[in-house]
């Protein structure tokens, strides 16, 4: 039986390798270890000639395979568990892979297994990534379509093929069925809703805010640079201090970590805000981040769909966001929020653990009694954070049983999560009604885009203080800090690097690099039924039926066929990739230079004739090329093919004057 | 090109030698004649025959004596008359009364040499007696069949068809002949040549076997061995392709014709000591094949060789 052959079998491994590498990445050890050592055995018994494994083995292998697999996800029915499985299997066939046929199946999953990473993301560099595994596939497709060809073959010994030529072949046959993609995408009927949807759930790290705040919980998101949202205003773009994404809205807190209160609750109807004068509209498009929360500047006066304003005026998505999700919003930032507290959110906007923080409860009675105005207490405990030396940076201690204690009178060094924390417990302890709020803050404008970036660095938290007569009223204690946080963003106030790649220039470069991802999502994940009409408005097709949309694929793939396979029918001619024929035409080539014409029909001898009439010069070289030629195209044994290809290439008639 | 061993025999060399001697004797006596001199010695090789047309007087019947004299056969000149019969070729059966029986006398038919002069002055019931011979390689009389002599091959003269007294040959008939050619004139210098050196018919009785019938078997098995590669069946394809296109001829080449294309492409190849035919080899002998099998699309106002030459210079060589 005739196999793939060392070099096929290394090029088939390195296909499943990158095919596997975006779910390499994300595997937990065990699976990882299942994943690689099938292979690296392989290639190992390639090179060092290692017999083939018996079957107790491989069924053993498998047998561990599957318990990593199970031990690592518990439930084989995730988005991540089902591809690392498939991915496992794959590499345990490469174990048992020593026939053509096995190395082909290899090849055609290992880019279904690429396919599937379009499940976790559909960035703008995935088409790349999917075309260099393709063209990978396609050189490994063509060597085992060669071996075999060869298997049965006593013919010929292959020509030897350069890796470049194989590459070219691979890439001319993907760029053929761009084209053909490229219609596909564009006329595909798009469904309203999607026939089957993504599961839920997967085990990967959920990024992004989270359900509740402790110190820390933010500083790590500063270490996160991928984008959180876009943002696309109609019209003027809000000032930087003026951009707080609301998120999360906190009203527990049980000493050290804030947690939520009131979103189980729907604000009435009646009660949603009014767009008002000075009205914000804008599209917010918003990265997967696999939890509920929709951002919006204060106050959303819509409402997306299949999502819901909460009474605190949280923003919640219905499902959580697996995919990009775009959505318009109308924000009114005069709205007054609750001019009327009732009690039962007084009380929980009060609520501090008893017996806590002694010394701040002390500082915070003193003042009450110096201060009895709410307005003036607030300025009062700003102006402590500003004028007292209180640091704002990411290099926080650790904080023990009385967190607000130790950080007001101790560390006093902090991230915003502490400075938030710090002041609405002591805006609680002096009876002013306080609630945490997490979000973003700010964002990179690009000029290019038109649009707001908002990473996920730029994660923020502040508190919301109730005034009579005035409603909640946002209160950033860290600007008191550092009003450089919301003037330059988060980055722009702390001097130092995060890590050894962390310049400021790189941070610019991927800002400006962003508007191409922008426009990616905005107009390939995006692509819908919508874009659709949009595209075909211009030709006066408003709304096309899927009948319709068929027609026009088919009608695309019919011109392209036309357009490509002649291209297909030249590129396969015969002749075009024999060696010796292509070196004879650069003969003839040259002799045409030096003035001598022939006829397609004249024998190789019989242009030697001609040409050595007028090059007697050269009349001895002509001959030998000829007669090597005639050989290699007819004789029963060819002379080496260098001999004939170095002649010619040596060959330069002096060109004839006159 | 030249350096071609066709066989590790040492006999096999030695024998190839003696046909290039043989060439090169009648050259000599045919002057500036190179070219059908091949021809004809390649259609020997062939085990094929020739048709030789052309007015009388430019040496058709001195090539013929030349050849027959150089493989050194037993050699029969036979001149066709309209009045010749079947039986004047082939042989009659005589009653011996001593011994109360037929005798057979086998005609000039049964000779390893034939020139047949003026093949169409006979009629054509003695024609194809004639032709019957050379296709089949036995004559059958009176119910016994007779195997002709080995090698044999039948070289016929032929006027050109538009001289009184002719009886055209048929073209099933013509197909029996594997080449033909006509000599022409010699050119200014060669005729300078013939008419001051000495007779030639004496030079044709000094010239001595260079072969033998022993040889010309062996050569002509050879010659079956040369070496025909893809590229140059796809070129004889092509030829006999273009042929059937009716811009050109009445039919175009049938298959046997095909074959006897590579038979006397393989014996040229053998005779340039080459053991590879080469598609100059297909080329040469091309119109020599084709100029009797192949009648011009009428209104054409071309010969048929000029048109030959042109379908050649339209097929290009793969």
């Amino acid at each position: 039986m005739n196999g793939p052959g060392k070099k096929t079998t290394v090029w088939l491994i390195a296909t499943l390798l990158l095919a596997m590498l975006p779910q390499l990445v994300s595997m937990p050890p065990a699976v990882l270890v299942a994943a690689l050592a099938p292979l690296l055995w392989r290639i190992g018994s390639e090179f060092n000639g290692w017999k083939p494994l018996p079957p107790w083995i491989r069924h053993g292998a498998t047998a561990l395979g599957l318990i990593a697999l199970f031990m690592s996800y518990h439930d084989l029915s995730g988005r991540r568990a089902a591809v690392s499985l498939l991915s496992v299997m794959l590499a345990l066939k490469m174990v048992e892979c020593y026939r053509i046929r096995d190395a082909r199946l290899v090849v055609c999953f290992s880019l279904f297994l690429c396919a599937t990473q379009y499940l976790f993301s559909q960035g703008v560099l995935m088409p790349f990534y999917g075309g260099a595994t393709t063209i990978l596939a396609m050189v490994t497709l063509t060597q085992l379509q060669r071996s075999e060809a060869w298997a049965h073959d006593t013919g010929p010994p292959p020509a030897k093929t350069s890796l470049l030529s194989e590459l070219g072949f691979s890439f001319r046959l993907m760029a053929f069925a761009v084209p053909v993609g490229l219609a596909f995408f564009i006329f595909f009927p798009r469904l309203a809703s999607p026939l089957w949807g993504i599961p839920d759930s997967t085990l990967d790290s959920k990024s992004g805010l989270s359900d509740s705040m402790s110190p820390g919980s933010i500083q790590n998101l500063f270490m996160d640079d991928s984008p959180a949202f876009r943002a696309e205003f109609f019209g003027a773009v809000p000032a930087a201090s003026q951009l707080y994404w609301r998120g999360p809205v906190f009203w527990r807190f049980d000493g050290k970590t804030w947690k939520g209160g009131f979103y189980g609750r729907n604000i009435d109807a009646a009660e949603i805000p009014d767009p008002g004068e000075n009205a914000w509209d804008y599209t917010i498009q918003l990265e997967p981040n696999e939890r509920n929360w929709l951002f919006a500047l204060d106050y959303p006066a819509s409402i997306p769909p299949d999502s819901r304003l909460t009474l605190d005026f949280q923003l919640i998505r219905r499902q959580p966001v697996i995919q990009l999700f775009k959505y318009g919003i109308i924000s009114n930032p005069d709205f007054m929020d609750a001019p009327e507290l009732s009690s039962p959110i007084r009380l929980q906007a009060l609520d501090l653990p008893d017996e806590s923080n002694p010394r701040t409860r002390e500082l915070v009675e003193r003042w009450r009694q110096e201060t009895p105005g709410d307005a003036e207490f607030v300025q009062r405990a700003l102006q402590y954070f500003n004028q007292e030396p209180f640091h704002y940076s990411l290099e926080a201690p650790l904080l023990g049983a009385n967190s607000v204690d130790e950080f007001l009178f101790d560390t006093r060094t902090g991230y915003c999560e502490h400075y938030a924390s710090s002041f609405a417990v002591m805006m609680r302890m002096a009876g002013i009604p306080t609630r945490v709020v997490t979000g973003y803050q700010g964002g990179w404008y690009s000029g290019l885009g038109n649009y707001i970036l908002v990473r996920q660095s730029d994660a923020h938290a502040w508190t919301e203080v109730w005034f009579s007569g005035r409603g909640w009223t946002r209160v950033d204690p860290t600007a008191a800090v550092s009003p450089l946080r919301v003037q330059q963003g988060s980055l722009g106030a702390l001097n130092a690097s995060r890590h050894l790649f962390d310049y400021s220039w790189l941070r610019g470069l991927r800002n400006s690099v962003d508007v191409v991802q922008q426009q990616w999502n905005d107009w390939v994940i995006e692509y819908g039924a919508n874009r659709q009409a949009q595209l075909f408005a211009p030709f006066g097709l408003d709304r096309m039926s899927p009948a319709m949309l068929v027609s026009a694929l088919f009608i695309a793939l019919a011109l392209f066929s036309v357009i490509i396979f002649p291209i297909v029918l030249r590129i396969k001619g015969p002749g075009r990739k024999d060696p010796i024929q292509q070196a004879w035409r650069t003969f003839l080539q040259r002799l045409e230079r030096a003035g001598i014409a022939t006829l397609p029909s004249d024998g190789a001898i019989e242009v030697a004739a001609t040409a050595s009439r007028r090059l007697p010069g050269d009349s001895e070289t002509i001959y030998r090329i000829a007669h090597l030629y005639t050989r290699s195209r007819y004789a029963p044994v060819a002379p080496p093919f260098g001999e004939l290809n170095q002649a010619i290439h040596e060959f330069r008639p002096k060109k004839k004057s006159a | 090109m030249n350096s071609t061993v066709l066989s590790t025999e040492q006999g096999s060399a030695g024998r190839h030698a003696r046909l290039l001697e043989a060439r090169t004797a009648v050259n000599d006596i045919l002057l500036g004649k190179d070219n059908q001199v091949g021809l004809a010695f390649c259609c020997l090789l062939a085990r094929g025959h020739l048709l030789i047309e052309d007015v009388p007087g430019v040496g058709k019947t001195t090539l013929a004596h030349a050849l027959a004299r150089v493989i050194g056969s037993d050699y029969q000149r036979i001149q066709f008359t309209s009045d010749l019969l079947p039986a004047d070729i082939l042989g009659v059966s005589i009653y011996k009364r001593d011994k109360d029986e037929f005798e057979f006398h086998p005609g000039p038919i049964f000779s390893q040499v034939i020139l047949v002069d003026e093949v169409n002055r006979a009629t054509p019931k003695t024609q194809s007696a004639l032709l019957e011979g050379m296709a089949e390689g036995q004559v059958t009389i009176e119910s016994t069949t007779h195997i002709l002599p080995s090698p044999f091959f039948v070289m016929a003269t032929q006027n050109p068809l538009d001289l009184v007294g002719t009886y055209p040959l048929p073209d099933s008939q013509l197909d029996r002949f594997l080449l033909s050619f006509s000599l022409g004139y010699p050119d200014p210098a060669e005729e300078r040549r013939l008419l001051t050196t000495e007779d030639r018919a004496r030079m044709l009785d000094r010239t001595s076997a260079l072969l033998n019938p022993d040889d010309i078997r062996a050569l002509q098995e050879d010659c079956e061995k040369v070496h025909v590669s893809e590229n140059l069946l796809d070129y004889i394809q092509a030829l006999l392709q273009e042929t059937r296109d009716d811009r050109w001829f009445e039919t175009g080449l049938s298959p046997r014709a095909g074959l006897a294309l590579l038979r006397a492409s393989r014996s040229l190849a053998f005779l340039e000591n080459r053991d590879f035919v080469t598609p100059e080899d297909v080329k040469t002998v091309f119109p020599a094949l084709a100029r009797h099998r192949l009648s011009p699309t009428s209104g054409f106002s071309q010969s048929p060789e000029e048109q030959i030459n042109e379908l050649l210079a339209q097929v290009p060589i793969p």
